[in-house]
């Protein structure tokens, strides 16, 4: 796999056609592949810790609406955390076993870190504690355009969930911390009411 | 806990709400918002001491507002962070950390976290900038970069201070940027 360095020169440098579009499916590609590699327990167990949890990919939210749009899903959930959020720390085992109990029903989780690129290595090696062995992402590019293009609605707190249906417009938009109960909710909503239309921002 | 925000958010054009509220600085006085306003006006900054993305800022936020006297610009620094939960957000850690870093402004408790919901201030940092006849101008981060001072393109909020120290209109009224959620009391 290419260094983060060589990934940002070789896809994020402002072409964001076709290039972008191979490099998301393939991530996307990659979230299923290392779903099906994934044998972790479905009973509201904690995940075991992860030796084969992938580098962060750097993405831009141009990258990430892709990943949002590739075609698979029933329901996208995006979610923005950071090492240093504690909240964002806390939800995250929940939110992982939503993601176990919820991808053979269309379930596809976005996780995207918000740290710096320095604290790359760290937020890597806190995923890998917690059992995530897909490919997730490190937010690159301007702030304001990043939230911006989740929601408009989004202050730019951290953590911030964003639950889209499989055809990629978004239905729930939430700042804060959550429970299972709550992502569980959520994307069950979404499962069962595909495509209803929702406006997205 | 889950929030909807930005649907309450302080609207340009508007007052500073609850601005006679006291709220006690690290210097031991209470004071209000509506006391600390300048002839000029008035900038409100939510900030604390643990969020790292506060930190990132916090010495352009410091040399911002102390520089803020000599423009007639009053300053106040608010933590609206209850201190259970990060026990840094504290009222000795806040003094602590008002002296180390020189600032010349006062860094207050917001008691009951009842002035960030007035503004609607969901994260630290978060500036919000009010001209000489108490209207909102500015709303949102110190500048587009919080990782690095000397790659930051957009000076958002020293650009808004210059602006109502001269007594012109600010351009860009409202920025947004990531930051550490308000822990509300």
């Amino acid at each position: 796999m290419s260094s983060r360095r060589q990934r940002r020169g070789r896809w994020w440098n402002g072409y964001f056609g076709a290039a972008a579009a191979v490099v998301a499916l393939a991530g996307v590609g990659a979230v299923a592949g290392c779903r099906q590699r994934s044998a972790a327990p479905t009973n509201g167990t904690p995940s075991a810790p992860s030796t084969g949890t992938p580098e962060l990919q750097s993405a831009g939210v141009h990258d990430l609406l892709q990943l949002v749009r590739a075609p698979g899903a029933k329901a996208v959930v995006v979610n923005v955390w950071a090492t240093w959020c504690v909240p964002c720390r806390e939800e995250l085992p929940d939110l992982l076993r939503v993601e176990r109990d919820y991808r053979a029903r269309g379930l596809r989780l976005v996780l995207v870190s918000a740290d710096f690129d320095t604290s790359a290595d760290e937020a890597r090696a806190f995923l890998s504690r917690h059992g995530v062995d897909f490919q997730t992402y490190l937010k690159s590019g301007s702030d304001m355009e990043f939230i911006d293009g989740l929601s408009l609605k989004w202050s730019g707190a951290l953590p911030a969930t964003f639950v889209f249906d499989g055809a990629g417009t978004l239905r729930e938009f939430w700042e804060g911390k959550a429970t299972y109960e709550i992502f569980a909710a959520k994307v069950q909503a979404i499962i069962d009411a595909p495509a209803a239309g929702g406006t997205r921002g | 806990m889950l929030a909807a925000a930005a649907a309450t958010a302080l609207e340009i054009g508007e007052a500073a709400p609850m601005s006679s509220v006291k709220m006690k600085n690290v210097d031991g006085r209470e004071l209000s918002l509506a006391e600390s306003a300048g002839p000029n006006g008035l900038l409100v900054v939510f900030t604390c001491n643990h969020c790292p993305w506060a930190r990132a800022w916090e010495e352009r936020i410091v040399a911002l507002g102390n520089a803020c006297r000599g423009k007639g610009i009053g300053v106040v620094a608010v933590n609206s962070n209850d201190p259970s939960e990060y026990t840094e957000d504290g009222y000795e850690p806040m003094q602590a950390r008002a002296k180390e870093k020189g600032f010349e402004f006062p860094y207050v408790v917001d008691a009951t976290s009842g002035v960030a919901r007035a503004f609607g201030a969901t994260k630290t940092p978060e500036a919000y900038l009010f001209d000489a006849h108490g209207k909102l101008v500015y709303a949102g981060a110190v500048d587009d970069n919080a990782k690095d001072p000397g790659a930051v393109k957009a000076q958002y909020l020293k650009d808004a201070l210059d602006a109502v120290a001269g007594g012109r209109p600010v351009t860009i009224a409202r920025t947004k940027a990531l930051g550490c959620s308000i822990k509300f009391r």
